[in-house]
């Protein structure tokens, strides 16, 4: 390899091939970047040369600069969009984490246990084609404007993608795979924690990618009917009464951009350390 | 073929036959067919002994309770009826003295080679340190130096083969079963496993069983062949392979040999074909 990769007539064409990725790598990063800034642009201009209504779409300049003011000391209340942000985040947060108790656990039950399954089976495939919004009402006469509302939605919407998922994984868990870890001599404990955990993790994953997704578009739905003082959704639907439609658009961007980080970034993470590095497959 | 094998030949006479280490006597399985309710008879009467350090083949028609007769030595599958033994002690369940290595890999995809192959080790709690010296040992004798590191999914079939035998010996088992070791290669790939690991066997001192369906397999691999007839399993051929090792595939007495188990094979499987075409009712 390497006395070939030496000699002159190679290098030349090596380094036009490292070039070429290297304007690869660019170009990944400069595509996305343009068909979302010309869209903009073409709004920007429309919305001030008065092609469109700019009161029901204000360019996008002003959407930002809105955003800024209300992320700043002359917000209403001060330094308001953080609030907002950490509201949102927070019941996506507390949700999550305890669908994914919940879930895993009743997803184990389900696939491995015959009364797990004879109970729950039933019950989840009535429950699924619910709309999570559907429980929102009911939750606010149990639990009132309350942040218990608004974490129980996010809760409901994750469970059963995670629920499903971990069952599915525990599925395609080979009975092969379980003859060899006895063969192992593994007790109960370690067949566990070191069989049936990372055997499920990559659906699990897929699951939270999944249910999370769900969760961030039913939360947001849920803050507007339920949440008393702060959240994205409150922020929007709070906006309206008062027809700061820039402060609409703006709340929009945010819930685009942080529903992008969650799903791309947190999740791109825990399965480039996962299921990338470990080449799984997981079959949906 | 004519290539000069890797390794030095050394003409290693066949062990005589040690102390009985695994006997089964009278053994009988019989299955209920899910779908019309009927008893199906897959082993009657089987008598085996198999000595310690001894590799027994055992070949024979599809579907003829050959894989059965292993997964009860391994302890997955119980029998109906008869005794099944290693050292004197009846064989109630799956344990580490017995190491397993399927056709189908089955290895753990969320460990890196070496991890998979200390897994056994682990399981029974020996040091890390010790376990990984253990496990490297087997990497170097399977021929998987430089590999430690990589996920399964990355390694071609005949790889992940050796992954699987190094972590079945890595425990150190007494008795080792190959459930159709390479019926999941390509012919290239077989012949050279089958060569490589030739020396393998003999230095791993342990006792093998293997199930195949290939004659040249048996013959080149093991110390002694036995043939199941078609179902129920009953013992049809069984005799020793006198010939020393390593042995080549071109070897007059190795195809003579085979020659002489194949005859015995075909003629079992012309019959099967021959009662199952008595039983087809178009009678074609």
């Amino acid at each position: 390899m390497t006395d070939i990769a030496s000699s002159p007539a190679c290098t030349a064409s090596r380094r036009a091939f490292l070039t070429r990725r290297n304007r690869e790598k660019w170009m990944a990063w400069l595509r996305p970047v343009i068909s979302i800034s010309v869209p903009l642009l073409i709004w920007e201009l429309a919305s001030r040369l008065g092609w469109i209504n700019s009161f029901l779409f204000p360019p996008p300049s002003q959407i930002l600069t809105a955003l800024w003011v209300q992320a700043g000391p002359q917000g209403r209340p001060p330094y308001a969009i953080f609030y907002h942000v950490f509201a949102s985040m927070m019941r996506i947060v507390i949700g999550v984490g305890l669908a994914l108790v919940v879930g895993t656990v009743v997803g184990m039950l389900i696939a491995l246990t015959a009364w797990g399954r004879a109970i729950f089976r039933p019950i989840i495939s009535a429950i699924m084609p619910v709309p999570t919004l559907a429980w929102t009402p009911v939750l606010l006469l149990v639990f009132g404007i309350d942040n218990r509302t608004t974490i129980t939605v996010v809760l409901i919407a994750t469970s059963f993608e995670i629920i499903y998922n971990v069952v599915a994984g525990l599925d395609m868990l080979s009975k092969r795979v379980f003859w060899v870890a006895r063969s192992m001599g593994a007790s109960h404990t370690q067949t566990f924690f070191k069989v049936i955990v990372p055997g499920v993790l990559p659906y699990l994953i897929t699951g939270l990618r999944i249910g999370i997704g769900f969760a961030w578009r039913a939360l947001i739905a849920a803050e507007m009917l339920a949440a008393s003082s702060y959240g994205l959704g409150f922020m929007i639907f709070d906006a309206a009464e008062y027809f700061n439609i820039d402060i609409i658009f703006g709340g929009i961007m945010l819930i685009a951009i942080l529903g992008l980080l969650l799903e791309n970034v947190v999740l791109g993470r825990l399965e480039a350390a996962t299921i990338k590095r470990w080449g799984v497959q997981v079959e949906r | 073929m004519s290539a000069e094998p890797a390794f030095k030949p050394r003409l290693a006479a066949i062990p005589d036959p040690g102390e009985p280490k695994i006997v089964a006597e009278g053994i009988n399985k019989t299955f209920i067919n899910r779908e019309n309710g009927e008893e199906v008879v897959a082993i009657e009467n089987l008598d085996l002994t198999i000595r310690d350090q001894e590799f027994v083949a055992i070949i024979g028609p599809s579907g003829c309770g050959k894989s059965t007769f292993l997964y009860m030595l391994a302890g997955f599958e119980d029998i109906s009826a008869g005794t099944l033994s290693m050292d004197g002690h009846p064989v109630t369940g799956p344990g580490p003295d017995r190491g397993i290595v399927f056709q189908e890999f089955i290895l753990f995809p969320w460990r890196t080679v070496l991890r998979n192959i200390t897994l056994g080790l682990e399981m029974q709690k020996v040091p890390r340190a010790e376990a990984e010296a253990a496990a490297r040992k087997w990497i170097g004798l399977t021929g998987l130096t430089g590999f430690e590191d990589a996920y399964p999914a990355t390694l071609s079939g005949g790889m992940k083969q050796r992954v699987a035998i190094a972590r079945a010996l890595a425990y150190n088992p007494e008795v080792v079963l190959l459930d159709e070791p390479f019926g999941a290669l390509d012919v290239q790939t077989k012949f050279y496993m089958i060569r490589d690991l030739q020396t393998l066997w003999q230095e791993a001192h342990k006792t093998i069983v293997m199930v195949t369906h290939s004659v040249s397999e048996a013959v080149i691999m093991a110390d002694r062949v036995v043939v199941f007839s078609a179902r129920p399993a009953r013992i049809i051929y069984d005799e020793r392979i006198d010939i020393a090792r390593p042995r080549d595939a071109l070897d007059p007495k190795v195809i003579d040999r085979q020659r002489e188990v194949t005859e015995v094979l075909s003629a079992e499987v012309d019959k099967q074909m021959r009662r199952e075409a008595g039983r087809n009712p178009l009678g074609n």
